[in-house]
C-alpha cells in the first residue's frame, strides 16, 4: 500500500511528465491558453490515461508476452490507444451529446500526446503489476492535469504582461515552464524509488 | 450562466495593487531598510566578505535592469528600488564563501542577479508581472548549477576581519545528516543553542542567521503595514506544528517519533524567518486575496517541512515559496471566483 | 523543367519557413528531452528524418487505396511500423545511446509533426515531392535539435559530441529540465527577433497547435 502511494507521488510530482520527463509538451502548450480548455483536457486526459493503461496491460500480459510479440509494442499500444479513443468518441456522441460537446475535441487531440503512449511503454518496461500500472496511469494523469492547470493560470496572468515582442506567446511560456521545473526540483529526493 | 461568465472575465486585476510609482518605490526602499539590521548582523558575523558578496549582487542586479531596459528602449526604472531589493535579498541568501578568487567564484552572484532580474522579472514584463520571486529563482538557479559552491558555509567569527574562515555545516545540515544529538554537542546545551540561533551566531546564508534582527525588521514592516500578518503567521505556525508533530526522531533507532520534534530549532534555523517575512510576502508573487494568502502561507509551511524532513535538501524554504508561487495565480483565481459566487445568494 | 528548383524549395520550406520546432512549434517534446547532448540530438534528428521521409513516401504510394474514413488509423499504423524499424535498428547498432533515449525514439510515433505532414502533404501529392517534403521537414527538425543541443551541451557539460573541452561544467543547469526549457524559449525568442528585425515578419510563433 505504501509502495503504491509512493508510486503515485513519484508519478505525479517528483517525475512529473511535463517538468522532469519533458513529455506531452505539444498539448501542454496547446491547451493552456485558456483555463477552460486546460480543465477539459485534464479531465478527459486522466480518464483516458487510466483506462488505456489498463487495456494495454491486459493485452501485453495475455497476448503479447505468451506469443513473444513484445517487439510490436509500439504498433499495438498506439493501436489500443487510438482504438479506445475512437470508441470513446463514438459512445460519448451517442450516449451523452452534452459531454461530447464539451470534451470531444480533447479526445481527438489525445492520440498525438506522447504521454498517453509513454505510460503503457513504461508500464511494460518496468514490469508493473496490474494495480501498479493503474496507479502509475492515474498519477501521471493527475500530474499532467496539475501542470496544465498551473500553466493555464500563469498564462492568464501573462496575458496582461508587457512581454518583449519576440518573446510573446510560446517563448515566454517555455521560460515560465523552465522556472516551474526549477521549483519542482524541490521535490527531488523526496522518495527514493 | 452567461452573466456569471461575463463578470468572471471582468475580475482581471494585476497585483501589486499599487496606486502610483511613488508608492512602489517607497515600499521597495522601506523593505530594503527593514532588512538592514539582519544584514548588519551578517556582516558582523561573517566579515567583510559578506558585504562584498551582497554589494556585488546589488550592483549587478541594478546594472542588469538598466542594460535590459536600455537595450529594449524601455523606461528605466532602476530608481524604484525593486532591482536593488532583489539584489539585496539574493545577496543575503548566499553563503559568504562565494567571495573567493581561488577557486574563482565571484561570477556566481553576478549570474544569479542576472537570472533574477532579467529572466525572472524583466522578460515577463517587468515589475508587477513576474510569476516567481526573482531573488529566490536566482538562488535556486545557483544552487542547482553550483551545488558544491553554494553549500560551503563559513563559521561565524564575529571579528569582522577574518578573510579565511573555517567551513562548517549549518544547524539544519547537522540536523538532517547527524540528528539532534550532534546539534547539542556542537552548541553545548539547549539554552545555548536557542540563544545562539536567536542572535545568529551560526553558519548559514549571510543574511538569514540573526533571528532577532529579522524579527525587528519584520516588526517594523508590520507596524508600517507594508506587510500583513496573514502569510508569515500561517507559514510559521504550520511549519512549527509540523516540526513538533513529525520532526522528532528516536535517538537509538532513528525512527520517527511523533510529537517529539523541536519547533524552536526549526523556526530559528535556515531561512524560514527571512522567507516568511520578506520573500513569501512579496506583493507580486503571492495571492492578493487575504484568504488566499492564508492558504499560500500554509502551503509554504507544509512544503518547507516536507522538504526539510523527507526531501533531498536540508533546507526547503526556497523551494516551498517557489512552488507556492506557481500556485498563487490559481489560488487567487479560485478564491476570487468564490467571492463572485455570492451572485448565487442574490437569486434566492 | 524547374522541378529541381521546386524540390529545393520544399526542403528550404522545412528548414526555415515551416521549421517544425521554431516556427510551427509541433513536436516540442524531443526538442527538450533529447537535447542535453549533441550526439543524442543528432541521432534523434536522424531517426525523425528517416521516419518522416519513409512515412511520406509510403503514404503517398498508398494514398489512392486508403478509404478517407480510415485514413488516420492507417497513417498511424504506417508511422508505427517505420518507428519500430528505426527503434529496432538503433537498438541493434547504437545500444549505448539507445539505452538513454529508447523511450523517446519509440515516442516518435506520437509526434504531431509526422502525422500532420502525412495528412497535409503526402496524402495529396505524388511520391517524389512527398519524399522531398519529408526530407525538408526532417532536416529542419535535425538542424533545430543540433542548434539546441549545441548550446546545452557546451554550457552544461563543457563538451561537444562527448568531447570534453574543460573539466569545469560552466552551467550545469543547462542539461537539466529547466535549462532545456530555457534554451528552447530563448532560441525561439531569438528566431522571432531575427524574423521581426531582418525579415519584417510578425514574430510570435504558432503557439502549440
Amino acid at each position: 500500500m505504501e509502495n503504491l502511494f509512493e508510486l503515485f507521488i513519484a508519478a505525479s510530482l517528483i517525475n512529473n511528465f511535463v517538468f522532469t520527463r519533458y513529455l506531452g509538451l505539444c498539448i501542454f502548450f496547446g491547451v493552456t491558453k485558456k483555463m477552460e480548455t486546460a480543465v477539459g483536457m485534464s479531465v478527459t486526459f486522466t480518464a483516458v490515461m487510466v483506462i488505456s493503461a489498463a487495456l494495454s496491460w491486459i493485452v501485453y500480459k495475455t497476448i503479447m508476452i505468451p506469443l513473444s510479440l513484445q517487439f510490436l509494442e509500439i504498433v499495438v499500444f498506439i493501436g489500443i490507444v487510438a482504438g479506445f479513443v475512437q470508441a470513446a468518441d463514438t459512445i460519448m456522441r451517442k450516449m451523452s451529446p452534452g459531454l461530447y460537446y464539451k470534451l470531444g475535441i480533447y479526445l481527438a487531440l489525445i492520440t498525438t500526446n506522447c504521454i498517453i503512449l509513454a505510460v503503457p511503454l513504461i508500464n511494460a518496461g518496468e514490469r508493473y503489476t496490474f494495480i501498479q500500472s493503474l496507479v502509475f496511469g492515474l498519477g501521471s494523469g493527475i500530474g499532467f492535469s496539475l501542470a496544465l492547470v498551473i500553466m493555464a493560470s500563469i498564462r492568464e496572468k501573462l496575458e496582461l504582461a508587457n512581454v518583449p515582442k519576440s518573446f510573446q506567446g510560446l517563448p515566454i511560456s517555455f521560460i515560465a515552464t523552465g522556472l516551474i521545473a526549477l521549483a519542482f526540483l524541490g521535490f527531488s529526493g523526496l522518495i527514493t524509488l | 450562466m452567461a452573466a456569471v461568465k461575463k463578470e468572471h472575465e471582468l475580475i482581471v486585476s494585476v497585483s501589486p495593487h499599487v496606486k502610483s510609482e511613488e508608492t512602489v518605490s517607497r515600499i521597495m526602499w522601506t523593505v530594503s531598510l527593514s532588512l538592514l539590521p539582519a544584514f548588519v548582523m551578517g556582516v558582523y558575523f561573517f566579515g567583510p566578505r559578506a558585504l562584498f558578496v551582497t554589494a556585488l549582487c546589488v550592483v549587478s542586479a541594478v546594472l542588469s535592469e538598466y542594460l535590459f531596459q536600455k537595450g529594449l528602449k524601455r523606461k528605466i526604472t532602476i530608481n524604484d528600488g525593486s532591482a536593488f531589493l532583489t539584489g539585496l535579498l539574493l545577496g543575503m541568501n548566499l553563503p559568504t564563501s562565494l567571495w573567493s578568487f581561488n577557486p574563482f567564484m565571484i561570477h556566481v552572484p553576478i549570474i544569479g542577479s542576472f537570472i533574477a532580474v532579467v529572466i525572472t522579472k524583466q522578460l515577463f514584463g517587468g515589475i508587477g508581472f513576474n510569476i516567481f520571486n526573482p531573488a529566490l529563482i536566482g538562488r535556486a538557479f545557483l544552487l542547482i548549477t553550483w551545488p558544491r559552491a553554494m553549500t560551503i558555509w563559513t563559521e561565524p567569527t564575529a571579528a569582522f576581519v577574518a578573510l579565511d574562515a573555517k567551513t562548517t555545516a549549518t544547524p539544519l545540515g547537522i540536523l538532517k545528516e547527524e540528528g539532534v544529538g550532534k546539534l547539542m554537542e556542537v552548541f553545548g546545551d539547549q539554552l545555548n543553542l536557542y540563544t545562539q540561533l536567536l542572535v545568529g551566531y551560526r553558519a548559514g546564508s549571510l543574511g538569514e542567521t540573526s533571528a532577532i534582527a529579522l524579527i525587528i525588521g519584520a516588526a517594523f514592516l508590520l507596524y508600517k503595514r507594508y506587510i500583513t500578518w496573514h502569510i508569515p503567521v500561517s507559514f510559521l505556525s504550520t511549519a512549527a506544528a509540523l516540526a513538533w508533530v513529525f520532526g522528532g526522531k528516536d535517538l537509538g533507532t532513528g525512527k520517527m517519533l511523533l510529537f517529539a520534534g523541536d519547533p524552536v530549532v526549526h523556526l530559528l534555523s535556515g531561512g524560514i524567518l527571512l522567507g516568511a517575512f520578506f520573500m513569501a510576502t512579496d506583493y507580486v508573487t503571492c495571492p492578493s486575496v487575504r484568504k488566499g494568502q492564508i492558504v499560500f502561507g500554509i502551503g509554504c509551511g507544509a512544503l518547507t517541512m516536507l522538504i526539510r524532513l523527507k526531501g533531498g535538501y536540508p533546507e526547503g524554504v526556497m523551494f516551498a515559496i517557489l512552488l507556492m508561487n506557481c500556485f498563487a495565480p490559481l489560488i487567487d483565481r479560485s478564491m476570487k471566483s468564490r467571492v463572485f459566487g455570492a451572485v448565487k445568494e442574490q437569486k434566492k | 523543367m524547374n522541378n529541381t528548383k521546386g524540390y529545393w524549395r520544399l526542403i528550404k520550406n522545412g528548414i526555415f519557413a515551416e521549421n517544425p520546432i521554431f516556427r510551427v512549434a509541433l513536436s516540442l517534446c524531443p526538442a527538450v528531452a533529447v537535447t542535453s547532448g549533441v550526439k543524442n540530438g543528432f541521432l534523434m534528428g536522424i531517426a525523425v528524418l528517416f521516419v518522416q521521409t519513409m512515412v511520406n513516401v509510403t503514404v503517398s504510394i498508398v494514398r489512392k487505396f486508403i478509404h478517407p474514413k480510415v485514413r488516420i488509423p492507417a497513417y498511424m499504423f504506417i508511422i508505427a511500423t517505420w518507428v519500430t524499424v528505426s527503434d529496432l535498428s538503433l537498438a541493434a547498432f547504437a545500444w549505448d545511446i539507445y539505452k538513454q533515449m529508447g523511450l523517446y525514439i519509440k515516442l516518435i510515433v506520437a509526434f504531431a509533426i509526422i502525422l500532420s505532414r502525412a495528412e497535409l502533404f503526402a496524402s495529396k501529392n505524388k511520391v517524389t515531392p512527398s519524399f522531398f517534403d519529408g526530407l525538408g521537414m526532417g532536416i529542419g527538425f535535425l538542424l533545430a535539435l543540433i542548434i539546441i543541443s549545441f548550446f546545452r551541451e557546451l554550457l552544461g557539460k563543457g563538451s561537444l559530441w562527448g568531447f570534453q573541452f574543460t573539466e569545469a561544467k560552466p552551467l550545469l543547469i543547462m542539461v537539466l529540465p529547466t535549462g532545456g526549457f530555457f534554451a528552447v524559449g530563448i532560441l525561439m525568442g531569438l528566431f522571432n527577433w531575427i524574423d521581426i528585425k531582418f525579415f519584417g515578419g510578425g514574430g510570435a510563433s504558432g503557439g502549440g497547435h
